[in-house]
């Protein structure tokens, strides 16, 4: 999938359904001038995404997340053990001290979460290249109830562009 | 779920929904005036009992936890109904929650600093608490003890306040592009700042959803630990009526009881203010109603299943204080917990009783105040009276205290609608979801894509 940000020029074909979208998008994604496509919506539509799916893969949050977890169940055992390696509690003589790791679960399912969580958004925002205040928004029935397919260094005269306007594009235009 | 009739399609869903946020009719002016005032109530009510210091609330020996712990409580499981209607409903992919899920999310992350603000209260001089609690470890080079149920639930409520804001927020940032591609100048900026310059590119949904699904997964066990470590607050204790290994998923079901009633009763006035009842259909608010019917029942069980565990264990203390929980000094309290918690939900039996929005207020309010009393009940029937006679006592809540809580509703009331002034009240890339997609009529009338 190509980048969000468009510093390139190219040919954005609006469409207002779903289905033409769907359709369009079969039609072209297979063409080696294609090969960059980026494709709007404004839900995250499962049909879309299917059709695109061999260009998205799996989503790579996923390790975002286990890396997140684990650094949180290590940090909240890791932080109640170095307390007790700090200020141990003996009790009968036994050094060095008492490890109530029971009670210490709940620190490390807490953080587990909580790193998790947060980690997870640091994966959201990496992944979908964001934040990105640069980013240009070529119209904005796009987050309304339009859709779009974006085509870099492709002229509106092009082959492509008629194929996209007869799937039922509304509008096909160079940006 | 009954199947939804919608006379809206997709293309209205940001109109319609955008116009409701920027002309609220007059209702919602009236509701933010009567919240300011118990706001400003609670905030007088504070500020005189910090110059006249704890003695003037009701708490004494050997009830030290009151009122105040009770709202503290309370609004933690206010805010469970919220994740549980976006992470749980979400995994288990029950569509009605997207109408509802972001006045649900708001009401968590509110519900939660209210709550927060009960502990700081309690304390009485409240500027003595961040001189005793930092640094840590302390001059003695002593660190918290991580085996006490009370920072168990420093990190379980922090951990839930931030998870709950970065998913309430996550679930905004789209709604805030749309946003910002209806605005111009300053707000643009803004916006465009706040949705991280989000523009909705298969890429970005792409990540998105996997995230989302994600977040839900890890919210989903932190709903149930949460309220299961408030209630270790009590049972990690020998007290009689708290000592008991019932709690944690009692305290879960009545947190989310009490959070279904709360989210009905501002969903339905909202509803009502920003003129969404075309997207907050009928339907998703019977949903709601079910859910809320179900989990009564569960904690119906559990008050039984409390008895039931108080008389068959043997243990004469414990029988001794649900004996008088039921028909001792502090009785009226069990009886109002009981029919309104137990017995009035069982309206919602009947479809007629589901389909009144008045009957269904009602009744939701009524389960608000029927926990409230439940969380009353427990704290205060077991603290008056543990094992030494000699040390029994007996409270009733002062005025400055049920000021502090009514200060409490105007301070969580102001926030929400403060919000749903700026912000869309139903998920609007959400609620393009559930609506009947958008498919060229001319092609497939009801075909696939």
């Amino acid at each position: 999938m190509s980048s969000d940000v468009t510093e390139k020029k190219g040919v954005l074909a609006v469409f207002k359904y779903l289905d033409d979208t769907c359709e369009a998008l079969k039609k072209i994604k297979g063409r080696p001038e294609c090969r960059q496509y980026e494709v709007y919506a404004p839900a995250s539509y499962h049909e879309l995404i299917e059709v695109a799916e061999e260009k998205m893969g799996t989503s790579q949050v996923r390790w975002f997340t286990l890396v997140g977890c684990l650094s949180g169940v290590t940090s909240g055992f890791g932080m109640c053990l170095l307390a007790d390696y700090d200020w141990p509690i003996i009790v009968g003589g036994k050094l060095p001290g008492i490890y109530s790791l029971p009670a210490y679960v709940i620190f490390g399912f807490e953080l587990m979460i909580l790193f998790g969580a947060i980690a997870t958004i640091l994966g959201m925002l990496v992944m979908g290249r964001l934040p990105n205040p640069k980013n240009h928004v070529f119209d904005s029935r796009l987050s309304d109830d339009h859709f779009a397919i974006f085509i870099p260094n492709m002229d509106r005269d092009s082959e492509v562009a008629q194929v996209l306007k007869t799937c039922g594009a509304c509008e096909v235009k160079s940006v | 779920m009954s199947e939804v009739i919608w006379d809206k399609t997709v293309s209205d869903v940001n109109d319609g929904i955008l116009i409701g946020v920027n002309k609220p009719n007059l209702s919602f002016y009236f509701a933010l005036t009567i919240s300011v005032t118990c706001l400003l109530i609670g905030a007088v009510a504070w500020g005189y009992q910090i110059a006249f210091g704890m003695g003037i609330a009701g708490l004494n020996s050997p009830v030290y936890w009151g009122v105040y712990i009770t709202n503290f409580v309370f609004w933690v499981g206010i805010g469970h109904a919220g994740t549980l209607i976006s992470a749980i409903l979400f995994l288990f992919r029950a569509k009605w929650r997207n109408s509802i899920n972001r006045s649900a999310e708001a009401m968590t992350v509110f519900a939660v600093i209210t709550a927060g603000l009960f502990p700081l209260i309690h304390v009485g001089r409240i500027w003595f608490a961040p001189y005793w609690m930092a640094p840590i470890p302390n001059t003695n080079n002593l660190w918290v003890n991580f085996r006490s149920p009370l920072i168990w639930d420093v990190f379980a409520i922090s951990t839930y306040l931030t998870v709950s804001l970065l998913f309430w927020y996550m679930g905004l940032v789209p709604d805030i592009a749309s946003m910002r591609d209806r605005s111009h100048g300053f707000k643009k900026i803004l916006f465009n700042f706040m949705s991280f310059g989000w523009v909705g590119s298969l890429r970005q949904w792409h990540h998105y959803e996997a995230g989302y699904a994600f977040l839900a997964a890890l919210a989903t066990p932190l709903v149930l630990s949460v309220h299961s470590i408030v209630s270790w607050d009590f049972a990690m204790s020998v007290q009689p009526g708290w000592h008991t290994t019932i709690f944690p998923p009692y305290f879960v079901a009545g947190a989310i009881l009490s959070g279904c009633a709360m989210v009905y009763t501002i969903v339905l006035p909202l509803r009502h203010m920003f003129q969404m009842e075309g997207f907050i259909r009928k339907e998703h608010l019977e949903s709601l109603i079910k859910l809320t019917l179900l989990t009564s029942t569960i904690v119906f069980y559990a008050y039984s299943i409390e008895f039931f565990v108080a008389w068959y264990s043997g243990n004469e203390y414990e029988w001794a204080v649900f004996q008088k929980r039921a028909f001792g000094p502090y009785a009226f309290y069990f009886w109002v917990m009981v029919f309104c918690n137990c017995l009035f939900p069982l309206a919602f039996w009947s479809r007629r009783v589901r389909q009144s929005y008045v009957l269904c207020f009602i009744i939701c309010v009524l389960i608000n105040v029927g926990m409230w009393f439940e969380r009353y009940n427990i704290i205060i029937s077991s603290l008056v009276e543990d094992f030494l006679p000699g040390s029994w006592g007996h409270y009733e809540p002062a005025l400055v205290e049920m000021l502090i809580t009514v200060g409490s509703f105007g301070w969580f009331f102001t926030w929400l609608l403060i919000f749903c002034r700026f912000f869309p009240i139903v998920s609007m890339s959400e609620l393009k979801l559930i609506m009947p997609k958008p498919l060229n009529p001319t092609k497939k009338p009801h075909g696939e894509v």
